[in-house]
Parts: structure tokens; C-alpha cells; sequence
């Protein structure tokens, strides 16, 4: 009795439902109505690099987002492959994500080629004075300050891109080697540290990374800027070979790897913090990844005696900036979502529960809550107001980057000859900047 | 009259569907090569002509590209790196396959479990060979420093200087892939006709005898076809210096393979980098027919 055929599903009725969705879709399409930015709910596909300092984000504002109407995918991958699949997914238009965290460097690139929403436009206010603005700059392509790159002299900056999680360069040292506090300069970090060595608490005054690239010049970089150091000048001319930044790469690979394990050379982050986290090393500048884990006797061996600082100064005390910073895709499938959340996200109200959860927020008010969930967060901001600069805004910086990489690490192996390696560094930025169109 | 014409013209068809048949039946495997062997390698000639840059318009270069790597002093260290890294690793795992096809061609107890075992490097995924052999490497807690540690000496520099990192990098191809080495050269062996090793040792004739006689000179044939398979593969080495050196320390194991990579990925210079594997993908075609010209060479003598 219950035979009908209007419920059975032939080969016709699909092929017939078939045609007719897409004679709907194409309809739609040629009318020039436009198709709904949003799939189901408020999804929002967030694609992330594995990082420590997205742990407070993960753990306690996705349950939040979920919370205020936002059906968050976060997808995850190793820092070495996010830059060449994002950039692949925004330039073929795969719409593969709604939003991605790019490690700031990277925004020149995807300004340059033109592949992500304009934010502003979406209604995102970078004038807002509550933006910590030296973060909020990085987000604008071309940039507003600064240099510009050939062919983008006299574009409008637009904000691409806005600052996720700040984070930034500080010191942690050991307060039972340091017992006066952070220490002020370079000479107090190893002088403090060989007198903690030969009480026999650590085991050396230093540990930084060595590997060639990006590494070594991250954790050269400070201490570069400290000494007085500029990279180009506002012509793109390298000058980080002057006599500040030869002293500071002198200081590097001699006395600071003197001060440091033996096989330095072949440091990245997860042995450095290794260094801190278990007890052998009296200070390194770090990213935040590590210094969230510097209260867990989970993950070190030291919890208690490890505090943070503003890095040490030569000149003047400044640190890397390298924040994490989130763009939309021209190809996002659910663009408008992408911007409702960017909004929702970077509210005071959500960046004072991120500074509550242990991040570094990105707004200023953000700072002054009365309990963050962190011990780096007020020395960050610390930071901040004592000086804090990002990498050069060119799409080219991971090649000059290398080219620069490579002979610090020969100078570092040799122990010396910092000046000369930035010498032929400067060379070779020239040469490749020359072949890239820069003069 | 009119079924005669008929009939001409159902031979006519049927001929012309007798011609039409074979290449209907190869169109579908043809389109299939076209649009996964034929048009990746077009694609591939064609970018490396291209100049793509940022925010610019794609611009065809010529060959301007390939011009250029011969004045990139990183390309010509990489490659320099590369020749080095293939020629004494495929040098090494060639002897001593060779050597272990030898002692298990033998029959002995446990030789089939021995065979097994020789074989578990190859199969193992290259990614996992190089982190263990990162964890063997490390300086600060590896394992070779940690033995070193325990008989009182220090820590172990392998992958801090240039010159123990590539040996190392040697090392743990060798371990990986003189399984394959043997793994061809023991089937080679175990087809040799076994009259003339009968003949031979009627005769008198010792192991060196035998060996420089008649077992090197029937397998060089084999040999050759073991070397040329590494060679081409070697060339292509990625995953294990990616996660062990990522070319370093400076430069000492940056293969082509890295450092196209990186120029491809990091810096973004894709047509650049096209050229350059276009260019390792030419030698490696020349080693390969050198390889197989020198094996009718040997055939024919």
C-alpha cells in the first residue's frame, strides 16, 4: 500500500535534479545576484602553522567563537610548508580556507600578488587607537611607513591582513643566576652567566639558534638592532655591513657563541628552548612559544626560576617583531564569515579573554587587564614601548634572508669573522636585488 | 545492381573501421599519457621560459633563465654538492651490495631471515630514516653524543660542521639504500648459469679466481643497471636532508633538490626554479643514456 513512485529515485530524476541546479546556479550567476558568502552556520576554515603561542587561542577562545555563533575548522601544519600551499591556494583560487595566520614576513608576498580581501572594506577600522600600532602597520600592503618596493611606489595602502596574536622578542633568564633582575645589556649576559656556570646552576650564559636562514638571523636580529644596526636604507641598499652591524655580528658568532653549547651551529627553537625549559641555559630572547611553558613543571625543569625581561641593549633595547597576523582570501568560501569573526575576534572584549588565556593580545586595553593569563604578557608590552621593529616589508626578504643566513651560520662555524660575512652578505643582497629590479 | 553497391559499400565501411579500430582502442591510453606525461612536462618547459613575479604580469624570458643559473654561485654550489653526494654514496652502496648479494647468495641457516632484515632500510619511509638518524646526529642529546658522554669524552659534532654533516648525509643513504644495491645484484647473481663456476672449480680455480673472472664480468651488465637506478634516484634526494640539514651548516648539503625548493617555495621565483629542474633533469637523461650506451658496449664485447 505504501508503493508510490513519487518516492522512488530513478536515473532520470537525478539527472533531471542535476540539470536543473545548475541551470539555477548558472542563472543566478549570469543575473549577477550574488551567491551567499556563508555555507551552513557561521563556518569560518582557519589554517594555522603548529606554533606554541597559538596554544591560549586554540584551548580557550575557539570554545568561545563556538560559543558566540562561529562553527570554527581549525587546520593546522608544519611552519615549513603553510607559505608555499597557502600561496598556492590563494593564487589558483582553490578556496581551500577562510582565513589564514601568516607569520607576518609573509605579508609583502601576499600583497604583492594581489590574493587577499581588502579588510578595510569589510569594515575593519585600522585606524582604531586602541591597535597596538606598530602591529596594526604590519597589516598594510603597501606598506604606510617606510620603503616601498618597485611598482608599488604609489599604491594606496590597503589592510590586508590584521594582527592575531602579537608576539615578539623578549629575554627569559634564570632569577637565580640573575638574582638583580633582568639583565640590562650584553656584557651583564655573560658576565652573570659565567659566574652562574661556575657556581655550577647552568650550564651556559647563552643559548641561541644557529642554523642557517631564517634561525640564525631571528636570533641575531636583536641583538643587530641593539647594537645600532638598520638593514636598507630608503633606497633598498643593504647597510646592515656598517660598523654597528659588523660589531653586533663580530659579538655574535665570537663571544656569544663562546658563552654558548658547542654545537650551537646546528641550534633551532625546539633545542634552544630544550636549553631554557630544562635548566643548562642562563638566558635566551625567545618568541613566546617557550616562555608559555616557563610556569609548568609539566615542561621545565626550572619552573619558578625562569623570568622574563626586555632584551638586552648595546644602544637601545630592541627586539624582532613576528607576530601572527590573519588574512581572507580573495577565494574564501565564506568570506563574510571570515570578516563577522576578524571583528568579533579582535573586539576588546575577545582580545582582553586572549590576554586572559595567556596570549599576547593585539590591542592596547587589551595589556591592561587585571589578570593575564601570563607573566610575559606586561613585559611585552614593556617591549613594545622600549622598542620592538618587524623585518623589512619586501617580498624578497626570505631570499635575503638565506643569502644573509648562510654566512652568518660559515662565521658562527669559524667562531669569528662576523664583519666580513656581513660584507659578503651585503654583496650578494645587492647583486640579487640588482637582478630583482630594486635600483 | 543495387545489392552489389550495397555490398561495396559495407566492405568500405568495414575496411575504413578496420583502419579507424587500433587507433580508437589506443585513445583512450593516449589522452591518458598526454594529460599526465606529455602536458606536466610541457607546463614545465614552458614556465621555465617565464619570469613570475609578484604583482607583475607573467613575462616570457627565453632562456634567460637557464642562462642565468650558470652565474648563480648557489645553484652551481648545490649542484657541485650533489655530484659529490651521489658519486660517493651510489660508489659505496654499489661495493658493499655487491658484497652482501655474495655472502647471501650462500645457503645457511637463517639465511632467508638475514635476507629479510637486509632489506627493512629500503622499505622504510625516508622522512622516519631522517629523524632517527637526527636523533643518532643531535649534539645536545643525540645518541652518539650521549655513548660519547658516558666514555667520558664530549659532545658529538656531526651536524654543526660541514664536512660531518655531509658524511653523515652519506651515511644514512648508504643505510637506507644499499639494501636496493643488493637486492638487484643477489637476483643477477642467483640467474648466472652455473656451468662455468662448476668448469671453474674443476679446474682448480680459487675464490679471487672465480670472482675477477667470471662473476665481475658476467655481472657488470647487472652492475650497470643497479648504478644507473641509484644515480637517476639519488639526484632526487629531498626528504632526508630536509628534515636533517635543510642544506646546512652554511651550505655543505644543500642539494638541487633543496635549493630548488626553496627558490620554487620560499622565494617564490617559479619559473627560476623550473629552469633548474629542468636543467638536472637533462643530466640526469644524459647519465642515463651514457649509462645505456655503455651497457650495449659491454653486451657487445
Amino acid at each position: 500500500m505504501m508503493h508510490s513512485s513519487r518516492s522512488r529515485l530513478t536515473r532520470r530524476s537525478v539527472i533531471k535534479g542535476g540539470l536543473g541546479l545548475a541551470l539555477a546556479t548558472t542563472a543566478l550567476t549570469t543575473l549577477g545576484l550574488p551567491m551567499p558568502a556563508r555555507a551552513a552556520g557561521k563556518k569560518v576554515i582557519i589554517g594555522a602553522f603548529t606554533d606554541g603561542g597559538l596554544t591560549p587561542f586554540k584551548q580557550k577562545i575557539i570554545p568561545q567563537a563556538k560559543e558566540a555563533g562561529f562553527d570554527i575548522e581549525f587546520l593546522e601544519d608544519e611552519y615549513g610548508v603553510t607559505l608555499e600551499k597557502w600561496f598556492a591556494d590563494a593564487q589558483s583560487g582553490a578556496g581551500q580556507y577562510d582565513l589564514y595566520l601568516l607569520d607576518d614576513p609573509w605579508v609583502p608576498q601576499f600583497g604583492a600578488a594581489n590574493v587577499l580581501e581588502d579588510l578595510g572594506a569589510g569594515g575593519i577600522d585600522g585606524a582604531d587607537k586602541d591597535w597596538i600600532g606598530s602591529m596594526i602597520d604590519m597589516g598594510y600592503w603597501p606598506p604606510q611607513k617606510g620603503p616601498r618596493v618597485k611598482g608599488f611606489e604609489d599604491a594606496k595602502p590597503t589592510l590586508i591582513c590584521v594582527p592575531f596574536v602579537g608576539d615578539l622578542q623578549t629575554l627569559t633568564y634564570r632569577n637565580d643566576v640573575f638574582t638583580g633582575g633582568a639583565p640590562k645589556t650584553w656584557d651583564e649576559v655573560i658576565a652573570k652567566g659565567k659566574e652562574g656556570v661556575a657556581a655550577g646552576k647552568i650550564k651556559y650564559p647563552v643559548v641561541f639558534r644557529g642554523v642557517s636562514g631564517n634561525s640564525i638571523v631571528t636570533s641575531w636580529y636583536p641583538v643587530f638592532l641593539s647594537f645600532g644596526g638598520a638593514f636598507f636604507d630608503d633606497k633598498w641598499n643593504p647597510v646592515f655591513n656598517s660598523a654597528e652591524g659588523k660589531a653586533s655580528a663580530d659579538f655574535f658568532v665570537g663571544t656569544m657563541k663562546q658563552n654558548a653549547p658547542s654545537g650551537v651551529v646546528e641550534f633551532d627553537s625546539d633545542q634552544e628552548g630544550a636549553a631554557i625549559l630544562g635548566g643548562d641555559a642562563g638566558a635566551i630572547i625567545q618568541y613566546s612559544g617557550n616562555a608559555l611553558k616557563a610556569d609548568d613543571p609539566a615542561q621545565t625543569k626550572v619552573a619558578g626560576k625562569l623570568d622574563f625581561g626586555v632584551v638586552p641593549k648595546q644602544q637601545s633595547a630592541i627586539a624582532q617583531m613576528g607576530i601572527f597576523i590573519a588574512g581572507v582570501p580573495k577565494s574564501a568560501p565564506n568570506k563574510a564569515n571570515a570578516v563577522e569573526f576578524l571583528k568579533w575576534y579582535t573586539s576588546a572584549e575577545t582580545q582582553a579573554k586572549l590576554s586572559e588565556a595567556g596570549s599576547i593580545p593585539v590591542k592596547r586595553s587589551a595589556f591592561g587587564i587585571a589578570k593575564p593569563g601570563n607573566r610575559l604578557i606586561p613585559v611585552a608590552l614593556q617591549q613594545l614601548d622600549a622598542g620592538a621593529l618587524p623585518r623589512p616589508r619586501t617580498p624578497d626578504w626570505a631570499k635575503v634572508e638565506e643569502l644573509l643566513g648562510i654566512e652568518l651560520n660559515k662565521a658562527l662555524q669559524a667562531g669569528s669573522g662576523g664583519g666580513a660575512a656581513l660584507d659578503n652578505a651585503a654583496k650578494q643582497v645587492k647583486d640579487y636585488l640588482t637582478t630583482a629590479g630594486y635600483y | 545492381m543495387q545489392s552489389g553497391t550495397q555490398a561495396r559499400k559495407y566492405r568500405l565501411q568495414g575496411a575504413g573501421l578496420d583502419l579507424a579500430l587500433p587507433y580508437l582502442m589506443l585513445a583512450p591510453g593516449l589522452m591518458i599519457v598526454l594529460g599526465v606525461l606529455v602536458y606536466p612536462l610541457w607546463d614545465g618547459l614552458r614556465a621555465s621560459t617565464r619570469a613570475y613575479r609578484y604583482g607583475s604580469p607573467i613575462s616570457d624570458v627565453g632562456l634567460q633563465n637557464y642562462v642565468h643559473l650558470w652565474s648563480d654561485a648557489q645553484f652551481l654550489n648545490s649542484l657541485w654538492v650533489t655530484v659529490k653526494f651521489v658519486a660517493l654514496s651510489v660508489s659505496i652502496e654499489a661495493v658493499l651490495g655487491f658484497a652482501l648479494a655474495l655472502f647471501c647468495l650462500r645457503e645457511f641457516r637463517g639465511i632467508r631471515l638475514l635476507r629479510t632484515v637486509l632489506i627493512i632500510p629500503m622499505v622504510i619511509t625516508p622522512v622516519v630514516v631522517a629523524i632517527v638518524f637526527r636523533l643518532i646526529y643531535a649534539s645536545d642529546a643525540g645518541m652518539l653524543t650521549v655513548i660519547s658522554e658516558a666514555l667520558g669524552g664530549g659532545a658529538v659534532q656531526i651536524l654543526g660542521k660541514p664536512l660531518n654533516a655531509f658524511i653523515g648525509l652519506v651515511v644514512l643513504d648508504v643505510w637506507e639504500w644499499t639494501p636496493l644495491m643488493f637486492l638487484i645484484l643477489l637476483a643477477g647473481l642467483q640467474s648466472l648459469p652455473h656451468e662455468p663456476f662448476e668448469a671453474a672449480r674443476v679446474d682448480g680455480a680459487g675464490a679471487w679466481r672465480v670472482f675477477a673472472d667470471l662473476t665481475f664480468p658476467m655481472m657488470r651488465p647487472v652492475l650497470a643497471v643497479a648504478i644507473v637506478l641509484r644515480t637517476i634516484d639519488a639526484f632526487g634526494t629531498f626528504d632526508q636532508v630536509f628534515v636533517l640539514t635543510r642544506g646546512g651548516p652554511g651550505e655543505a648539503t644543500r642539494l638541487v633538490s633543496i635549493y630548488g625548493y626553496d627558490t620554487a617555495f620560499k622565494f617564490q621565483q617559479t619559473g627560476y626554479a623550473a629552469a633548474l629542474f629542468v636543467t638536472i633533469g637533462l643530466v640526469v637523461l644524459a647519465l642515463a643514456f651514457s649509462a645505456i650506451r655503455l651497457l650495449r658496449r659491454i653486451d657487445a664485447s
